[in-house]
């Protein structure tokens, strides 16, 4: 075991020696999905105002994300400074693969300029900063206006009244006996742990840690259960329904709502024009709850230039560069001034984005939480969906994971 | 030098001793190669699975001994993979050597154009796995898919049925992407083995008055068995191992529908980082495997002897 790792680092090491031609290389990993990339202009910007460093930025698919990043932590592989997300501070912490941030943090310029709260929320478990934050969004209620127009019918403030109108929504368009538009597109398969959340988690004394299996909590995954079993009003595909899915559902027209952040907004616009809109998540037995989505950069600790890698990752959480970063993900920028040049979506989602901020909550900070969003969550939901277990039996075994 | 040569007598016997080590030399570096890149990641997987090991906890690499196996014993989800292994190789390659056997007697046949038939015939075989899960998540969609749109048009079902979201249906339906995709292996190897029997037998079956089906049991199916067979034990040891077409197509979802075990054990190592439990699942398999690579194994050296 040992003889291999030392052989991985060693064959490592004599490839970045190979590679390595400026005085300093910064290797980065980060995952976007646009074809419009622009990675490349900011490099050639930063390399530009910074001689001396070379900064090599690998797009690495999001579905292999966190794999790859782990396996090259542990095979000594691991890239200089890499985009990530908060469910996966606390493993890469206990990991001891970050660098913290806090020093670095203090004597920069720039982290006044950052949103507020925003390093409050990306703090990692000791209280120590490891992540500067690039991006965020909150996840809002899409809805199709002409339909909810058309049937006369508000946007729903409460479950019940969500339910209501996802009923009302879900018809028969073209009178050939089959459903052409479903109320609601829910995210079934891995990565809709949110919309799950949006209807369970807002509850009274529920939290992922806590009051899961109590009453409260079962209702709320009954609610879902329900809406799917008994009023019929997701789309039969919804238990191995995804991003794309859900999102190219309702730009069709299968569904009138769904769950999604901003950064679906401008393709929602171009697809669909006036007819779509956004508001904040209805309210689910006396509370709310909405996800927060973050994207943070972060300094690995095997990196060999950490003063480099931090002028990077600094570079893209800077006035001007983070609205460049955040024009191709199509998310809401960090820096104070870039947001309120802000010009990027239409106002409606940006309305939406800031009134949903009140009550929007990260997952919580433990180690635990990979599993859930990555196999227990996906797993025990689409079960919960097709009949197989109970609401209750889910949120046990959601409660059993996190009791660990 | 001069002792060794006293030892080893005059010229001729030091000759022969060259020669008996010359074919160990040469076959030293492949041996090696083998050693590094087969076996020792498999002395490497059955070491880890004798221990807990979670990779985002480096420092704790801890000595469980068996108790990894114990608990994939009492897991109720290794048990309904394994159910699902055991269904999607009993129906998947029997399937694919039916359709490869039919496709194989029909290019067998004289007919035009049969070059273009035959390099037709090969085309899912040669495509990647993903290509091919993703194709078929589109044929299956059920919201745009021509799989429901040609049944309900055909009026064979009512409304558009979630092939991969039910499961009901889940499986199944990847048992046939399945199928498809590898039945063109066992056209060309059964196609190979058909040209290698002599016309003649035919030619004297039909003289003697035997019909096309006993033609066809006594000596077409005599003919290719050998090959048949062969590719039966590859196949087997190749869709045990392949789990890229369900990762691709549901993730092993929905719910466990459509884990098998080699998915179990990626899930387990690659996504929950639990490289301890992973590996004993593997090790499990590989165990399970070892009947069907044993007869392989036999059958290879009964056709080189």
């Amino acid at each position: 075991m040992r003889m291999l790792k030392v052989l991985t680092l060693a064959s490592a090491m004599a490839l970045s020696a190979g590679l390595a031609h400026a005085d300093s290389t910064v290797r980065f990993w980060y995952h976007f999905d646009n074809a419009d990339n622009p990675m490349d202009a900011l490099v050639e910007k930063f390399e530009a105002a910074n001689p001396g460093i070379t900064v090599e930025a690998e797009n690495v698919p999001w579905n292999s994300y966190y794999d790859q990043l782990y396996t090259s932590i542990i095979g000594g592989n691991a890239p200089d400074a890499a985009m990530v997300k908060m469910f996966a501070l606390p493993r890469l912490a206990e990991m001891g693969a970050l660098e913290p941030l806090d020093a670095m943090l203090e004597s920069w310029d720039g982290t006044a300029n950052l949103q507020d709260n925003l390093l409050e929320l990306t703090k990692g478990p000791d209280g120590k900063h490891y992540y500067l934050p690039v991006q965020y969004v909150v996840l809002y209620l899409y809805y199709r206006t002409d339909m909810f127009e058309e049937l006369g019918l508000s946007v729903p403030k409460t479950c019940d009244e969500f339910r209501e109108a996802a009923k009302a929504l879900t018809r028969d368009t073209d009178g050939d006996g089959q459903i052409d538009t479903y109320g609601f597109g829910m995210r079934g398969g891995k990565g809709g742990h949110d919309h799950w959340a949006t209807f369970t988690l807002s509850r009274e004394g529920v939290t992922l840690e806590e009051g899961l299996d109590s009453e409260a909590g079962v209702a709320g995954t009954q609610y879902v259960v329900d809406l799917f079993r008994q009023d019929e009003v997701f789309p039969p595909s919804a238990p191995n329904d995804g991003f794309q899915e859900i999102i190219g559902a309702f730009k069709a027209g299968k569904t009138a709502m769904t769950i999604h952040h901003i950064g679906s907004a401008n393709g929602m616009v171009e697809a669909l024009g006036d007819k779509v809109s956004a508001a904040p998540v209805p309210e689910c037995g006396g509370g709310r709850w909405t996800g927060f989505g973050d994207e943070s950069t972060a300094i690995l600790s095997s990196a060999e230039d950490k003063e480099a890698a931090w002028k990077w990752i600094s570079f893209l959480s800077s006035e001007g560069n983070n609205t460049t970063f955040n024009e191709a993900t199509g998310q809401l920028p960090v820096v104070k001034a870039d947001s309120e040049n802000w010009s990027l979506h239409p106002q409606r989602f940006v309305k939406a984005t800031v009134d949903s901020l009140p009550f929007a909550e990260l997952l919580p900070n433990v180690p635990e939480t990979s599993d859930f969003v990555n196999t227990v969550w996906p797993v025990s939901m689409q079960r919960a969906l097709t009949g197989e277990i109970t609401a209750e039996e889910m949120n046990a075994e959601i409660s059993e994971l996190f009791a660990k | 030098m001069s002792d060794l040569t006293v030892l080893a007598g005059p010229s001729r016997p030091r000759r022969n001793l060259a020669r008996e080590i010359m074919p160990y030399a040469m076959l030293t570096p492949a041996v090696l190669v083998t050693l590094a890149i087969v076996f020792l990641p498999m002395v490497q997987t059955a070491w880890m699975s004798l221990h807990e090991y979670v990779l985002f906890r480096p420092n704790d690499f801890v000595w469980v001994g068996l108790e990894n196996f114990k608990a994939a014993l009492q897991d109720e989800v290794f048990w309904i993979s394994l159910r699902h292994t055991i269904i999607w190789m009993a129906t998947t390659i029997p399937a694919q050597l039916l359709l490869g056997l039919i496709t194989a007697l029909l290019l067998n046949q004289d007919f035009p154009w049969r070059p273009v038939a035959r390099a037709l015939i090969i085309i899912p075989w040669a495509l990647p796995s993903v290509v091919i899960a993703l194709m078929w998540v589109w044929i299956y969609d059920s919201n745009y898919g021509v799989a429901n749109e040609f049944l309900l048009r055909l009026g064979l079902i009512q409304r558009a049925v979630p092939w991969l979201a039910d499961p009901d249906t889940a499986l199944a339906a990847i048992i046939l992407t399945l199928t498809w995709q590898g039945f063109p292996f066992f056209a060309v190897m059964i196609l190979a083995g058909l040209q290698s029997i002599p016309r003649s037998y035919y030619e004297a079956a039909s003289i003697d008055g035997a019909s096309a089906w006993r033609q066809f049991w006594h000596i077409t199916l005599p003919g290719i068995s050998g090959v048949m067979m062969t590719a039966v034990l590859l196949r087997m040891i190749w869709v045990a191992n392949s789990f890229d077409v369900i990762f691709v197509m549901t993730g092993g979802g929905p719910g466990y529908a459509t884990y098998t075990l080699p998915l179990y054990a990626f899930v387990k190592a690659r996504t929950n980082l639990d490289f301890g439990y992973g590996s004993a699942l593997a090790v499990l398999f590989t165990m399970l495997l070892m009947v069907v690579v044993l007869f392989y194994l036999r059958r290879t050296r009964k056709a080189m002897d």
